[in-house]
């Protein structure tokens, strides 16, 4: 049997926003019912957030608007930085790197050729000024590909492989619609074969039909290329159908965690049950 | 005499030559030392205000100020004109302000060369030093408008933006469209924006036998490219880059029509009701070819 040892282990990952002060992470939580420190007054977005990733799975991470969701996936995908606790994350190669310690150079190489990031507004996640090639181009080219052809001919595979026409390489993403530039997205994010990929909100706001294809692209492409995934969304419905595991988020703290089934079936905690109650 | 010994002039022989102020000719110097100890790399400096208005070659021109000493022999082209307007302008004000400078045309005798546009075409030789007015320094300003971010790029080395400029080039043009101020890596690590030199210059830069200095007046930036050292044109592994091909419809190479050169930079003169001239751009190259016939 083989042992496997997960992609990501997270322990203890707190972000505060503000100064701080001794007792932050205490006053504030699901059992205070807020995220800002009546002491001092700074936000605390997360506190005290583990779980691990497993190589090819994807987690469910779900709560309301402001319970920190985004929070979580922007210090895993170093956008941010964490002000507490540990993100162990394994490369392909197996070397492991704390991502709450890492200095800027390495953020740099893990962003650019171990990560890849889907935004719920696509002006976070595409450069507007260049065309969707370009796009996808600019990731091939930070992870050091230098051959034209090399780069045109990966662009055009991720198009079809997003189910964007191969017509459009040369488009603005201005010009697309909402669901291509998710799937331009996707495109771009998948350039570098991430070894982990983070999607956020994702389909929020786009048309049923629309958000059908984006998520089953999404499981589509878990099964063929096996890239582990932490999926963020306030929707029940999203987890249902991506993920395996989910952890539930409240006032920046993990209220829940399990089997994504086992949640919707049998919610423990309160806040989790009137959710499930609520979609039913 | 050598760049070398031109930066090594004794503070006290400063006196009342070269316009600057001792200050501001050590500011210079320190400036220089460290842009050629970090090739490629922009260094910011306290631009002076200058008698001419920044944008008209402040930066090159307060280089030369620094580092000319009497022993010097200057040659300030713009364009590869040393008789147009703005050369003259600024070959008569740094020799005002440097008693006992001598000039020169000739590219062979001048031991710095003050530039516009253009590098020579005769082969540059060590004693030699290049100096050149520099309107935008940082090639990163066609994808980047905030200087801060920019900063940054350069420290991580991070040029996928402009990269991803050349990409969107060979797509729209099937060839990278840059025409000057060709982004090329010095050293292997800074991107440089070489000033608005043609294409035809870039490769005179590479591991030249003479320091090139680059001075940016306005934005208050210095720059070098060392002698003996890599530059390399930004392209393509499978899209080299290429220089001006000066071709005609049937491939053959057009030639100077006063030297008949057919290995410099020319230009295109229209003609009424004849096909173009074409012209050595470097005149002096062109005079020297001919043997100097006018004695210039
Ligand atoms: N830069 C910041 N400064 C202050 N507060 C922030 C900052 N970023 C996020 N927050 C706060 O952290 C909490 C969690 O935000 P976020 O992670 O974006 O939530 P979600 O994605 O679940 O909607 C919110 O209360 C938000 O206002
Ligand atoms: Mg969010
Ligand atoms: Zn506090």
């Amino acid at each position: 049997m083989v042992h496997e040892t997960p992609v990501l282990s997270v322990a203890g990952l707190t972000r505060i926003h503000g100064r701080g002060c001794a007792d932050c992470v205490r006053l504030t939580g699901d059992a205070a019912g807020r995220n800002v420190c009546p002491s001092c007054g700074s936000v605390v977005a997360v506190a005290d957030i583990s779980f691990d990733l497993w190589p090819g799975e994807i987690l469910g991470v779900m709560g309301e608007s402001g319970s920190g969701k985004s929070s979580v996936v922007k210090l895993l995908h170093l956008d941010d930085r964490a002000s507490a606790g540990s993100a162990w994350f394994r490369e392909g190669d197996g070397r492991r790197h704390d991502l709450v310690a890492v200095d800027e150079a390495e953020a740099r190489r893990l962003r650019d050729t171990r990560f890849g990031m889907v935004f719920q507004n696509p002006h976070l996640g595409l450069n507007f000024g260049v065309s969707a090639g370009g796009n996808i181009a600019e990731r091939l080219l930070c992870g050091g590909e230098r051959r034209f052809q090399t780069i045109r001919e990966t662009a055009l595979g991720l198009l079809d492989r997003t189910e964007v026409p191969r017509a459009r390489i040369d488009h603005q993403p201005g010009q697309f619609s909402g669901g291509m530039q998710q799937r331009l997205q996707i495109a771009r994010a998948l350039a570098p074969k991430p070894e982990l990929l983070f999607l956020d909100e994702v389909t929020t706001g786009l048309d049923l039909s629309v958000q059908a294809r984006i998520l089953d692209l999404i499981l589509e492409i878990q099964r063929e290329l096996g890239v582990a995934m932490i999926v963020v969304t306030h929707d029940l419905g999203v987890v249902r159908l991506l993920a395996g595991r989910t952890i539930v988020l409240r006032h920046g703290r993990v209220v829940e965690a399990g089997l994504t089934d086992q949640i919707l079936e049998d919610p423990q905690h309160p806040y989790t049950q009137q959710l499930v109650m609520s979609a039913l | 005499m050598s760049p070398a010994s031109s930066l090594q002039r004794p503070a006290s022989s400063c006196d009342r030559f070269g316009f600057l102020d001792d200050f501001a000719v050590r500011e210079m110097r320190r400036g220089m030392l460290k842009a050629l100890a970090i090739p490629g790399y922009q260094v910011p400096y306290a631009s002076r205000e200058m008698p001419i208005a920044r944008g008209f070659g402040t930066g090159g021109m307060q280089l030369t100020l620094a580092l000319a000493v009497p022993q010097d022999r200057l040659k300030v082209i713009d364009q590869g004109a040393d008789d147009s307007v703005n050369a003259v302008n600024l070959r008569r004000f740094i020799t005002a302000s440097c008693p006992g400078l001598a000039t020169t045309t000739r590219t062979a005798e001048a031991t710095l060369i003050q530039t516009r546009h253009r590098v020579p075409e005769r082969q540059l030789a060590p004693g030699q030093m290049m100096i050149y007015q520099v309107p935008y320094p940082d090639p990163l300003q066609i994808v980047e408008p905030s200087e801060a971010k920019r900063r940054r790029c350069h420290a991580h080395g991070d040029y996928a933006r402009l990269w991803v400029k050349l990409y969107e080039d060979v797509v729209r043009f099937r060839e990278v469209s840059i025409s000057n101020r060709y982004p090329a890596r010095v050293a292997g690590r800074y991107i440089i924006d070489p000033s608005p030199i043609p294409r035809w210059d870039l490769p005179k830069l590479h591991c030249s036998p003479v320091a090139h200095l680059f001075g940016a007046g306005r934005e208050k930036k210095l720059y070098a490219v060392p002698p003996f050292t890599e530059v390399v044109p930004l392209a393509f592994d499978d899209i080299p880059f290429a220089v001006e091909g000066f071709r005609a419809t049937d491939c053959s190479r057009h030639a100077c029509a006063t030297c008949g050169a057919t290995d410099t930079f020319l230009d295109e003169i229209p003609q009424v009701g004849a096909p173009p001239r074409w012209l050595c751009n470097d005149q002096d190259r062109c005079a020297e070819r001919q043997g100097y016939p006018d004695g210039a």
